[in-house]
């Protein structure tokens, strides 16, 4: 299943206002218990203070009668406060707002101390308290509600420029978050638009540090898809010449046989047409080979002894050779194992050997050998008393097609790119230069 | 016709030699840049067959010495080389035609033909002078309307007069003109193949220059 893309802005935003949202909550919720319980121990201290000071009033007014007296009410706020005084049972004064009958508990269990009752239905917090004598007692309470009042004013100060600001810090962010994956998205627009085939680096001004290295990536890799189409164009530009010449000459050769009237010029001609025809089969095999080189990424390993295959390649080979009355000699004290590709390894030492006994002369010497380095490893070299390479044409070797002119032999020029590359699926090195031992080329592969 | 062919495949200049000779031409065949132009610098050739590829010196090169040199050989290019870019690039560096590989023995051939018919101003396939017209394609010469039958000498010794019909050419331009390298000349070979022209074609068409060659007119002088 595919998932639809997320979007970079939405999830920033979500984030960055989930986490401030969280912030906020916690410091109202820490805010509302911390409030709660200063307001609570600040209340609580003022009722036992008034209730104090009712106590020792009682005290000194104790010989008066024993009338109740309704205090006033002197304050907005004074229905939420009553206070009660009781002597020896006797309900001695009250605020207008206090019941009767003792706000908590009765004379019976008296406890001195806070408690919340319900009266009337409404939630009274009420301290309770007696005098040295223990006849007077002392109630003073308070509506419980008007506490929460004042958390909740508390609260709402603190909550409600959150709560505006929330929005606004939303918004912003969102154009900040907007404007800053803004080069993203022209980066996408600007791929969107591009010809396909189009692989001009893309311009980089403006883009931002995040942005500059995946503008660098893009470029360096349009720079190689089009250093890669161009090694592709080239490839199909000489594999288009090196067909059709062998064609060419399959054509010219077969239309002279055909009009030629001397039977010796005729049979020459059919034989040049057959020799083009297998020159066309080499070629076509060696690309072929190429190919299937190329487009497999590693193929199929098995321990060999390398000395038995270079023995039949050199046997294959050696009737050529010999017809070019040239000396092919193999030196190889033992058997050599080797990990790699039987079938590779036979086209790769074919080609070297074949190389050899190609572009030397007759009466040349071509000295194969198969020997131990002196790190472990062995050593595959062909020499030839051949002319050699000049410096030149030694660099060029391996350029698919690329020949040494001034040769009569009709070589394909892919040999050297077949060889090279089976060298580098075995990961042997491939070296080319000058035989000390015959003068000639010598290449040597280290395994 | 006498051609030059620049070709650094074996079997293909082979087969291309072979094939032209067969069809009338004379070929003489170098298989690098630097033979091609020290041949087409020294020798008049009808024209030439040029290969791009050519090794120690590119057919390209060539054309531009050779035409900087202000040799106006035609030049027939024949390559592999199949792209338009190429094709343009090879014309104007002063190739007459650009032919790609493979091609047809015939068709070259016509197409050479067509050459040195363009580089003598001749629009005609064929060639007249007075009442005799030589077809360089079937290789037939006709006098009044009668078929003559020539020696492969003798047809390429009137062709090359009918080419540059009222100019005057020395025994030895109508020498290169007659035989490719190797073949012996004999020395009074020329003499001889216009001695048999005369009497196959009349009197009034070869004439000679005492001391500087033979022309051929295209109209019959006054009586």
């Amino acid at each position: 299943m595919i998932r639809a893309p997320h979007s970079l802005q939405r999830r920033l935003l979500m984030l960055v206002l989930g986490v401030v949202t969280t912030v906020w909550l916690a410091t109202a919720a820490l805010t509302w218990l911390d409030v709660r319980h200063e307001l609570d121990e600040l209340l609580d201290g003022h009722l036992a203070q008034a209730a104090a000071i009712l106590v020792v009033q009682q005290g000194k007014e104790m010989d008066g009668d024993h009338d109740s007296v309704d205090a006033p009410s002197l304050h907005r706020y004074a229905p939420r406060v009553a206070f009660q005084v009781f002597h020896e049972g006797l309900l001695v004064m009250r605020s207008t707002n206090a019941p009767q009958a003792a706000m908590a508990g009765d004379d019976s269990d008296f406890r001195s101390g806070f408690e919340t009752v319900q009266l009337d239905g409404v939630a009274w917090r009420v301290f309770s308290t007696y005098g040295a004598e223990r006849d007077v007692h002392v109630y003073v309470g308070e509506e419980a509600d008007s506490r929460s009042h004042i958390l909740w004013a508390v609260l709402r100060s603190t909550l409600l420029p959150m709560a505006i600001a929330l929005p606004l810090l939303a918004l912003a962010l969102w154009w900040a978050i907007h404007r800053s994956v803004a080069p993203m998205r022209r980066l996408g627009t600007t791929l969107a638009q591009r010809k396909p085939s189009a692989l001009t680096p893309l311009a980089m001004d403006g883009a931002p540090s995040e942005i500059a290295p995946m503008v660098n990536a893009l470029n360096s890799l349009f720079e190689r898809i089009g250093s890669l189409l161009e090694s592709e164009r080239r490839f199909t530009a000489d594999a288009s010449h090196e067909l059709r010449t062998p064609i060419a000459a399959i054509q010219a050769q077969a239309q002279v046989a055909l009009a030629e009237t001397d039977d010796a010029l005729r049979r020459h001609a059919l034989r040049n047409t057959l020799e083009g025809c297998e020159r066309a089969i080499r070629l076509v095999d060696q690309l072929l080979t190429l190919s299937r080189l190329e487009a497999s990424a590693m193929p199929a390993m098995q321990t060999l002894d390398l000395a038995a295959l270079v023995r039949r390649v050199i046997a294959d080979l050696a009737p050529k050779a010999i017809s070019k009355g040239q000396l092919l000699e193999f030196d190889c004290p033992a058997p050599c194992q080797v990990q790699g590709n039987e079938t590779l390894l036979a086209v790769l030492v074919r080609n070297l050997v074949d190389n050899a006994v190609r572009y030397s002369p007759t009466q040349a010497r071509v000295a194969i050998s198969l020997l131990q380095g002196n790190d472990a490893k062995q050593i595959l070299q062909v020499e030839d008393s051949g002319a050699g390479l000049p410096d030149s044409d030694l660099k060029r070797l391996g350029e698919r097609f690329f020949r040494v002119t001034g040769t009569d032999e009709n070589g394909s020029g892919l040999g050297w790119s077949i060889v090279r590359r089976i060298a580098i699926v075995h990961h042997m090195q491939l070296h080319v230069g000058r035989s000390d031992k015959l003068g000639g080329l010598a290449v040597t592969v280290a395994i | 016709m006498r051609i030059l062919l620049a070709e650094d495949d074996s079997l293909l200049g082979d087969g291309l030699r072979a094939g032209l000779r067969q069809l009338g031409f004379l070929v003489d065949w170098v298989r690098d840049g630097e033979a091609a132009e020290r041949e087409l610098r020294a020798q008049p050739y009808t024209a030439a067959v040029l290969d791009l590829g050519l090794p120690r010196k590119g057919g390209l090169e060539v054309l531009a010495a050779i035409r900087a040199a202000r040799i106006t050989t035609p030049v027939l290019v024949l390559t592999a080389r199949d792209t338009v870019p190429d094709r343009i690039l090879g014309l104007d560096m002063g190739a007459d035609d650009y032919v790609v590989k493979p091609v047809d023995l015939h068709e070259l051939a016509a197409r050479l033909r067509a050459l040195v018919r363009r580089a003598h101003g001749q629009p005609q396939e064929c060639l007249t002078a007075q009442d005799v017209v030589l077809d360089p394609a079937s290789r037939t010469v006709r006098k009044a309307d009668v078929a003559i039958a020539l020696s492969n000498r003798e047809f390429a010794l009137l062709q090359a007069f009918m080419l540059s019909a009222g100019r005057v050419l020395s025994r030895e331009q109508l020498e290169q003109q007659l035989y490719s390298w190797g073949q012996e000349v004999d020395s009074n070979a020329i003499e001889v193949h216009i001695h048999n022209l005369r009497r196959k074609l009349g009197n009034t068409l070869i004439h000679t220059v005492r001391g500087v060659g033979y022309t051929l007119m295209r109209d019959a002088p006054a009586p």
